[in-house]
């Protein structure tokens, strides 16, 4: 008996920590999947409608904010995101596939006109004229807009605002220098 | 033989619903670093960060995925009214508190599954650019309906719901010590039957 109980137990922390270890890379495989899925591919943003109680991507969004996710893919080199400029809050969030929100900035760091980050695979070459080099530590994650209107007009004015917002593979043409 | 392999199946099957269940419970009820409680509402401070341990960043991603790290936003939930009851659709509360010190804030209200409730009112948030403030306050009416309130948010098909706390841009105070914040109270008013 006392054998059996061992093996349970062993089983048991075999399983809890492999769960608790796999869990986030998990669910953000699944995320990043649906973000793709809703922009028709990686490396483009999904122009989210606004969130209602049919929103049921992502758990607990935020109905006053309008949203922009792109699925990044660093597989066959960078990305370049391109944030356009709003009179109220806008940010850029960086997520890497074990969740981890290793990059944020917003407007008030992002000023008032476009703005453009280089997302490059961590210690991969930075390609030439690129700005704002940001590493990440992981192929593929998630690029999240974040943009404050928490009224219909207030959306439909970011709606036509983020129209200028890219997330784009870095053309192959562009040469790249080491960095 | 076959005794035998049903023996050890089962013992299988026991570790690791075992297993499954315990990391369940860990991820859900366990405090690990960096989480705090302020008046019933709680957070992590290792939300998003890249210091998060694994039950944080199990916690994160089946509760809050992309969630922003501490400097750009904080985040409090609660699923309990002051006095420790579990928030429940049947019944309706009054949400009082102040302005937060944060560039903008919101209460947004979540179902039991953790989305929006499935319902039409367009009462799922209150937040600091649409509250009507009373004095140097807001109440809000946490019910089905909506009757007279100034500010109400909507529990209709919410089952055991939870609130939402978003601090965008937290003042440098709140940053460093989200448990000094002085967070919205909420009271439970009448429950259906008279629970």
């Amino acid at each position: 008996m006392g054998g059996t109980l061992l093996r349970w137990l062993l089983v048991a922390a075999v399983v809890h920590g492999a769960a608790v270890l796999a869990a986030p890379s998990v669910i953000m495989g699944k995320a990043i999947a649906r973000v793709a899925q809703g922009a028709s591919g990686v490396n483009r943003f999904n122009h989210q409608p606004p969130v209602t109680p049919q929103s049921r991507a992502i758990v607990r969004p935020s109905p006053d904010l309008a949203y922009l996710s792109c699925a990044y893919d660093l597989t066959n080199g960078p990305v370049r995101i391109r944030i356009a400029p709003w009179d109220d809050y806008v940010s850029l969030s960086l997520f890497a596939a074990n969740t981890d929100n290793f990059y944020t900035i917003n407007d008030r760091v992002m000023g008032d006109a476009l703005y453009e980050v280089t997302l490059i695979r961590k210690g991969k070459p930075i390609p030439e004229g690129a700005v704002n080099v940001v590493e990440s530590p992981s192929v593929k994650g998630i690029a999240l807009e974040r943009r404050l209107a928490p009224s219909a007009e207030r959306f439909a004015l970011a709606d036509e605002a983020r129209k200028q917002s890219v997330c784009e593979t870095w053309l192959a043409s562009e040469p790249a220098r080491d960095g | 033989m076959w005794k035998t392999l049903l023996f050890a199946l089962t013992a299988l099957a026991v570790g690791v619903a075992l297993g499954l269940g315990s990391a369940w419970t860990a991820v859900s009820r366990l405090s690990f670093s960096g989480r705090i409680t302020d008046g019933g509402w709680t957070t992590n401070l290792n939300t998003g960060s890249t210091a998060a341990d694994p039950y944080t960043r199990a916690a994160v991603a089946r509760d809050g995925l992309l969630a922003l790290a501490r400097t750009e936003t904080v985040y409090f939930n609660r699923s309990t009214d002051d006095a420790g009851a579990p928030l429940d659709a049947a019944c309706v509360y009054r949400l009082k508190g102040r302005d937060l010190p944060a560039r903008w804030w919101s209460v947004t209200l979540y179902d039991q599954d953790q989305y929006l409730s499935r319902n039409e009112d367009g009462a799922h948030s209150i937040d600091a650019t649409r509250v009507v403030r009373a004095g140097d306050g807001y109440e809000a009416t946490v019910s089905v309906t909506r009757g007279d309130a100034a500010n109400w948010l909507s529990t209709r098909n919410a089952g055991k719901f939870s609130l939402s706390l978003r601090l965008y841009n937290p003042d440098p105070a709140v940053q460093a010590d989200p448990g000094k914040a002085v967070l919205p109270v909420v009271e439970k008013v009448s429950c259906a039957g008279g629970v």
